[in-house]
């Protein structure tokens, strides 16, 4: 029997994978995309760094939680220790520690680049008000991000980092509304191990979840409105 | 009919309408409220407020007018003591980690160690007789009043009373179960 050439191998692999759903349309359709000469600029791709990074900051963060425990209780706490054994025990885990922490600060000057992007292109007029919107929750949210993530590594800089910031969050006058917020943030009356359960659920299932629908809602706006035309 | 051509004040749908609203929202706030107080905290077990004895490096009866003794909260289990007073950052109620107790005159007052600035931890300064703050220089007469900075508060009281002997004081606390 004659050896098939390998290209035929993969052309009978695609086939056969394209009778079962439009693989090869779908995957053209944003391939072959055109897009308009004015967006054919290093400022429109910022938006895409975003998704990028996110992706990124997912795959590192679930490679994270292999081996991080959130378990603030001990000298030295679980928490800590874990990061400390990622750190310097687990194969290529500084790499992946060091991809998240870096990521998650070129992230946020990323979304603010690609925030400043769209203003002055003026890409949030009518009818793309409402994708904006979406836009500023998912700032909000990627700040939330920092903050719960801040508070993982459980050292001495986490700790006072997060005290400051609830007692920032919790400062709006009447002092009763203060103090609930402090005691919603903390989950008691001072930042302790309840503090990083909160922040590590959080950080790990809310957060993505609402990251992830809001980006699928972003996306969905961009294909049904196109880019905007500049002013 | 009587009133068959006289204007309704409302008609059937709108009458409907208004309940079938009323009910829905209140099935939905029925349903979302249980979720809300489910993540108001619940006190870990071991949590408990009562008073804490603290042993002192020095006796309050032997401490001279104007001398001052500091104390720390015990780490085990994990204790904190519940301020009675404060302003700025200090509110009553707020746990504090630390205390001096000083001698005034013929009183002895009990302080919390954070400032009311910020809520760093004050230190003694034995020769000028005053708490200074290392972080923003606010400075504190030894019964608590502001002498400088940006402090505008006075320094928070803590509740105490006196122990089973003489270098021992109880102070009201909480453990906090974590």
């Amino acid at each position: 029997m004659a050896i098939p050439h390998p290209r035929d191998i993969q052309l009978a692999a695609v086939r056969w994978l394209d009778e079962r759903y439009p693989f090869t349309k779908t995957i053209e359709e944003s391939m072959y995309q055109r897009v308009p000469n004015f967006a054919n600029a290093f400022y429109y791709c910022f938006g895409g760094m975003v998704f990028v990074i996110i992706v990124l900051q997912l795959v590192t963060g679930i490679l994270l939680s292999i081996y991080y425990v959130p378990d603030a209780r001990g000298n030295p706490a679980e928490a800590y220790s874990s990061v400390l054994f990622i750190q310097n025990s687990v194969y290529l885990g500084w790499l992946i520690r060091g991809v998240h922490f870096w990521g998650a600060n070129i992230l946020i000057f990323m979304v603010l680049l690609h925030m400043a992007r769209v203003y002055w292109t003026g890409s949030y007029r009518a009818p793309r008000e409402l994708n904006w919107m979406v836009g500023a929750i998912m700032l909000l949210l990627i700040l939330a991000f920092a903050l719960t993530g801040y508070l993982l590594p459980w050292d001495t800089k986490a700790y006072f980092a997060t005290e400051v910031t609830i007692k920032i969050a919790g400062s709006p006058p009447p002092p009763w509304l203060g103090a609930f917020i402090k005691q919603i943030l903390q989950g008691g009356p001072v930042v302790g191990p309840p503090t990083l359960q909160i922040f590590f659920t959080a950080h790990v299932f809310l957060l993505p979840a609402l990251i992830v629908v809001l980006m699928y809602v972003h996306f969905r706006f961009i294909r049904a409105h196109g880019i905007a035309e500049p002013m | 009919m009587a009133d068959a051509t006289a204007p309704r004040l409302v008609s059937r749908r709108t009458f409907l309408g208004w309940w079938m609203a009323i009910i829905l929202t209140s099935l939905t706030v029925a349903g979302v409220l249980p979720i809300l107080v489910y993540l108001w905290p619940a006190p870990p077990k071991g949590q408990k407020k009562g008073p804490v004895n603290i042993t002192l490096d020095k006796p309050i009866s032997q401490l001279n007018d104007g001398e001052a003794v500091k104390f720390n909260a015990p780490t085990s289990p994990n204790t904190a003591f519940i301020m009675a007073d404060g302003g700025g950052d200090n509110a009553p109620g707020d746990l504090a980690f630390g205390g001096f107790a000083v001698k005034n005159g013929s009183k002895v007052d009990v302080l919390a160690i954070n400032c009311s600035h910020l809520g760093c931890s004050v230190a003694l300064n034995d020769s000028a007789k005053t708490f200074d703050c290392p972080c923003h220089g606010s400075r504190f007469h030894l019964d608590g009043t502001v002498l400088h900075g940006p402090a505008a508060f006075p320094l928070s009281h803590l509740s105490w009373k006196q122990g089973d002997d003489p270098s021992t004081i109880q102070v009201d606390g909480i453990v906090l179960g974590f």
